[in-house]
Formats: structure tokens, sequence, C-alpha cells
């Protein structure tokens, strides 16, 4: 029940009262004379008249008729009040139902807010640790080109160095015994023709 | 007096053994003069090397004194004769190692004694080493020392 609704119950009963008031007074200030003596012979007479007219039956009617206006206006302001009521729990029901909608959609929209957080800071997450990754990756990568790199320049220097000791090898090794060395009597009297100087000296100064 | 050594004659083994032959002869000569005439006698076979050599510096086998005096000079050389050795890949040929040996009697001293030896891994050519030298003669050396140019070639021949 709202305010307005009490105020109406409330002045319906205090305009009741109200009316019994005045009608009492109005009952008790009709035939008051200026003479005193009239005055108190119409008092009287108005007080038989007023027993005669407020007799048992007349009260009793009147008592009927109040508590049926009474009953009536109970019943208007009961009616009055149970609409009240039920306005009242309906917008109650409004009232609570729009509260926890709101709540909820304000706790649902927190939710989702930290929901959305959470995944923005697993995101953040995700990219910090791909950042990170793919330095590393760059790292070792520019590493590995590096030691490729060394690797490969020494294999190459070491070919160079060893290559050409290799190939003689080989040639030795496969030549062999292969030669006569009849064959090889041309090379050796030229050689032993342009050291012939180098030989005879050596010898002379063995001898 | 110049000893003229034969081709036979290549090594101090050689002279060693033509020398054991003359010793022999002369002991059978000697034994022959200490028999009673007449009697048989096997004079031991003389090897071309000998012959040669007698021939060639006109000494007379069957005169003692040829013989004494041939020993004397083949001890000379012996004993101060050149000795160069020579190193081959292979075993040498006779005619090879004669051809060898000529011309060093001919360029470097005529009574020189050569002691063989051999070296695989030279592959070809000779190793040659004098009382205080050794001249490398071989196709390893050769090849090591044109290991520049033939790094310079792959090199050349890699970068296209």
């Amino acid at each position: 029940m709202n305010t307005g609704g009490l105020i109406l119950v409330i002045g319906s009963l205090l305009s009741a009262v109200a009316a019994f008031v005045w009608v009492a007074i109005r009952l008790g200030s009709t035939g008051h004379q200026p003479d005193k003596t009239l005055a108190t012979g119409l008092q009287t007479a108005s007080d038989k008249d007023v027993e005669h007219i407020f007799n048992d039956e007349f009260r009793e009617e009147l008592r009927n008729r109040g508590r049926l206006h009474f009953e009536k206006v109970i019943g208007e302001s009961a009616m009055f009040l149970q609409q009240d009521l039920r306005q009242t729990t309906s917008q109650l029901n409004d009232y609570m139902r729009g509260e926890i909608t709101r709540t909820l959609q304000s706790e649902f929209k927190k939710y989702e807010q930290s929901i959305t957080d959470a995944k923005q800071l697993a995101v953040d997450s995700i990219e910090k640790t791909i950042t990170t990754i793919e330095q590393q990756r760059e790292f070792l990568q520019r590493q590995l080109e590096t030691q490729y790199e060394n690797q490969k320049n020494q294999i190459i220097a070491r070919f160079e160095t060893e290559m050409a000791t290799i190939i003689n090898h080989y040639v030795l090794r496969a030549i062999g015994n292969q030669i006569d060395l009849s064959d090889q009597l041309d090379y050796i009297l030229a050689q032993l023709e342009a050291n012939k100087k180098a030989i005879l000296e050596d010898v002379k100064r063995g001898t | 007096m110049e000893l003229k050594l034969p081709a036979g004659v290549v090594s101090q083994v050689d002279v060693a053994r033509v020398l054991r032959e003359l010793n022999a002869l002369t002991d059978f000569f000697v034994g022959a003069a200490a028999r009673k005439s007449g009697t048989p006698m096997q004079p031991p076979r003389l090897t071309r090397t000998l012959t040669q050599l007698a021939q060639d510096n006109h000494f007379n086998l069957l005169e003692d004194s040829n013989r004494k005096e041939l020993a004397s000079v083949l001890n000379e050389v012996l004993g101060h004769a050149p000795l160069l050795h020579i190193s081959f890949a292979s075993e040498p040929s006779t005619k090879a190692l004669e051809t060898i040996l000529v011309w060093m009697r001919a360029n470097i001293h005529p009574q020189t004694l050569l002691q063989v030896g051999l070296q695989p891994n030279i592959a070809a050519g000779c190793v040659l080493r004098t009382p205080s030298k050794v001249f490398d003669l071989s196709m390893r050396s050769y090849l090591q020392k044109q290991e520049s140019y033939l790094v310079e070639l792959i090199a050349g021949a890699a970068r296209g």
C-alpha cells in the first residue's frame, strides 16, 4: 500500500467521525432561546421532543445506518487498500524484477568485463610470450647462421689447406709402382743434370 | 792410376765381391804352385765383371803382380770412391740403373758407387743422397712444389 491509499483510508475515517460530531453538535444547539424561562421551557420541550424523536428505535436506526455507512466506508477502504496493495505488490514486483535485472545486468557486465580483462591479459601475455619466442628464435637463428658461416669458412680453409696434400697423396697412391723406371729415365737424368753442379761440389767436398 | 769400373760394378758390395773373387783366384794360383805338376785342378770360374774389369784396365789376371795391383786399386776404390745413395719407388731394372750409373761416372766421378734403396711413397723419380745433401728428385717433391698452383686452379674452377 502506498502513502496515498493510507491517507485516503485515514481521511475517510476522520470524515465519518467529523460527521458524527457535527450531527451531535447540531442536535445539541437547536432550541436554545435567549429568554431563560422560555428557553428553559423550550429546553424542556425540546428535551421531550428529543426524547420523543431520538427514541431507541431512531437511535438504533441511526446506529444501523452508521454501522452500514461505516462498513461501507471500511469495505471501500479495504477495497482501495486491496487495490493499492495489489498495485503496490505489482509495482514492488516490477521494481524487484527491475532491480534484480539491473543488478544481474550490472553483475553480468562486471563478469563480462572481468572475462574481457582476463582475456586481454591472457592475450597480452601470449603476445609477450610470442614476442619473446620470436626474439629468441631470431637470436638463435643469427647464432646458428654465424656458427654455420664460421664452420663453413673453417671447412673451406681446411679443405684449401689439405686439398693439395690429399690430391698429391692420392696421385702418389694411384701412381704407386705403375710407372716403369725406364720411362722415368729421361726425367731422372734431366733432374740430375739440373742438380749436377751441386752434386759435384758435395761429392768433391766429401771425398 | 784411376781404375775404370765396368757398369756391372754398381755398389761397394759388387767391389767387395770382385775382390773376393780376385782373392780366390790368387789362392787358386798359390794352391796350384804348391801341388805337384800334372795334378788335375779345376780353376775357379771368373765372372764377367772381373774379366771386363781386368780387360778395361789392362790387367793380366794370370800374373800375380797384376792381381795384387788390381786388388790394391779395388781396396782403394772401396775405401775412397764416392758412395751415393739413390732411392727409387720400385726396384730399378739393371738397364735403367746402368744408364744412371754411366751418367754419374761420366759427370760426377769415374768411380762413383751407388747404394740403391726403395721408397715407394715417392711414386716416381728418385731421391739422391750425397755425403752431406739430399736431392729429392721425386714426383712427390715435384707435386708438393706445385701445390699452390693446384690450389689456384681449383679455386679458379670453384669460382667459375
